[in-house]
């Protein structure tokens, strides 16, 4: 083969891929969202932009949206504020370091799955191990999932417990490509601890800091197995957000062009949002 | 006492309250694995005196666990060899092609990092049940690929951007057809990069609840997340075999990390999200 045709071939799978798992997945699910289907082997029939005007006239819809963002914005904050924290402190030298630096990761290695389950048996009402300790503070119960709040406080402390590590991990190796003159420097002008931090390490660390924010606020905005897992939408479908709404519309309601439409919304309005945030925060392109 | 050591000693604390807060959940479920029946339910004690496997050996006797093992190992397996495949060939054209559209590729793949789970997982879902693949691990392993393929290219595109052209032009010289030079001199110096995308795509799958949840309904088809999770949906609530589930489920992960950290933080590093 010469060279010229190895490199045809490669780009050939590459195209070919691309639009079979990328490109057409999403035109299939917009062009779904113009269809009323009531299942999925049954025959679609054109509606137009009916699926959209029930959606958006749907009191559900803008409630998901509302407490879609308040989870995801709650959560990325939480993981941020802990994550750069934790980062500072692994950044110091002292003994077991190595391993402290490992075991703060593991979080992030473990499926979903795992972890709600894991948190479902510690809260327990009758023998789960943060009940029991909080009872012998003399403290009352908590209700993890019965009130709109605690439910919604629930995913954000599970989401923030997962998800952290990737923060760390990032800033982590960011930190490490601080020259230590410009702490130095910084030092030498008298400043504190505080101001180094919000004068030299923030400013260095901004073009990190950018795409971590973009990738959580992405991951954490599309998020369904938590919610799912965790408290199904409830209560009263006060945690739902854009994507357990959409499945269940799809697969528990068999509204597919309803969940479809859902679902297109989603994206559009995530692009609309990761638009404006390129513009308040541009990428420095290399 | 000097005050640097007393601030090295804070340090150490703090650190192990870091270690308590990240792995005690961890700890907890592995010990309440392998806690007898009456000890589980009733005491609270951090450190068990009598140990059972009682609830290994009902998870691998009277339930579908062992099957749903398998299919997530054929599952991830799959996913990660066609994943390494065709990332491998798609990066490395647009790493070198010479000619604009190729972006093409790399922005789509940059996009679908972005799409909510169901914008793809309705049509495929929808596509398989035409095609009568519907509720089959082929058709979950597709779901995934929309997951790992991206985060395969985008990184593998980086890594061989960074080696320079002359390697393979001196391969050539040599003697070497194109796909010989990639096969003998590329694919060996990428090593690292290939392993990091590996790591990343076995988490993914195996890992994965929400395509799983969504492209298999089937009780046989089921792999390990889903089907642990319908335990819990059940009316009998045994924490014994939830927790036992859910360390054997964790267990190879843990393991690979051990070994594989190194590349596990670099690909981090580089944006290869999971979750």
């Amino acid at each position: 083969m010469s060279g010229k045709s190895t490199i045809y071939a490669f780009l050939g799978v590459g195209l070919l891929t691309t639009l079979l798992f990328v490109v057409m997945p999403v035109i299939f699910s917009i062009s779904l969202s113009f269809y009323r289907m009531e299942s999925f082997v049954g025959v679609p029939e054109w509606v137009g932009l009916q699926n959209y005007v029930s959606v958006l006239s749907d009191f559900e819809f803008w409630r998901a949206l509302a407490s879609g963002t308040i989870y995801a914005v709650l959560s990325i904050v939480l993981q941020l504020v802990l994550g750069i924290g934790l980062a500072l402190i692994l950044n110091q030298s002292f003994v077991g370091r190595g391993l402290v630096r490992g075991v703060s990761i593991l979080p992030y290695l473990l499926p979903t799955v795992i972890v709600v389950l894991t948190f479902k048996w510690m809260v327990d009402g009758s023998v789960g191990i943060i009940t029991e300790l909080l009872d012998s503070f003399g403290l009352p119960d908590v209700r993890w999932f019965e009130t709109p709040s605690a439910a919604m406080m629930s995913n954000v402390l599970v989401s923030v417990w997962m998800w952290t590590p990737f923060v760390t991990t990032c800033f982590l190796a960011g930190l490490q490509t601080v020259p230590d003159s410009l702490y130095e420097a910084a030092r030498v002008d008298g400043t504190n601890a505080w101001q180094r931090f919000i004068h030299v390490t923030l400013p260095m660390l901004k073009p990190i800091l950018t795409v971590v924010i973009l990738l959580r606020g992405i991951w954490m905005f599309n998020k369904f197995d938590v919610i799912w897992l965790m408290t199904k939408g409830g209560p009263l479908g006060s945690t739902e957000n854009l994507a357990v709404m959409s499945y269940r519309r799809a697969f528990a309601q068999f509204d597919v062009g309803g969940g479809a439409a859902v679902a297109t919304l989603s994206f559009l309005i995530l692009s609309f949002a990761i638009f404006l945030y390129f513009r308040a925060f541009p990428l420095e392109t290399d | 006492m000097p005050k640097s050591t007393v601030k090295k000693f804070l340090l150490s604390l703090v650190g192990l309250a870091i270690v308590v807060y990240s792995a005690f959940p961890i700890y907890w479920m592995v010990v309440s694995s392998v806690r007898p029946p009456e000890s589980l339910l009733s005491e609270v004690s951090l450190i068990p005196s009598v140990f059972t496997l009682e609830y290994y050996r009902n998870l691998l006797e009277l339930t579908d666990y062992p099957k749903h093992f398998a299919n997530s190992v054929i599952v991830a397996g799959s996913t990660v060899v066609i994943t390494m495949i065709l990332a491998v060939m798609i990066a490395y054209a647009v790493a070198r092609y010479r000619v604009r559209g190729k972006k093409a590729i790399v922005v789509a793949m940059l996009y679908a990092y972005m799409f909510p789970p169901l914008l793809v997982a309705i049509p495929l879902y929808a596509l398989f049940i035409k095609i009568g693949l519907g509720d089959s691990l082929i058709s979950l392993v597709a779901a995934h690929l929309t997951l790992t393929l991206p985060l395969g290219v985008w990184f593998l595109w980086g890594f061989f951007r960074n080696l320079p052209f002359q390697i393979e032009e001196a391969a050539m010289v040599d003697g070497c057809t194109r796909l010989g030079a990639f096969i003998r001199v590329v694919l060996p110096l990428s090593v690292p990069g290939l392993i990091t995308v590996a790591v990343f795509s076995f988490l993914l799958s195996w890992t994965d609840y929400t395509f799983a949840v969504i492209m298999i309904s089937s009780d046989v088809n089921k792999t390990i997340p889903v089907g642990l999770a319908s335990m819990i949906g059940s009316f009998d609530l045994r924490w014994g075999e939830v927790m036992a589930g859910s360390t054997l489920i964790a267990a190879p992960l843990l393991i690979v990390f051990t070994f594989l950290s190194k590349y596990f933080i670099q690909g981090l590093g580089a944006g290869a999200v999971k979750g």
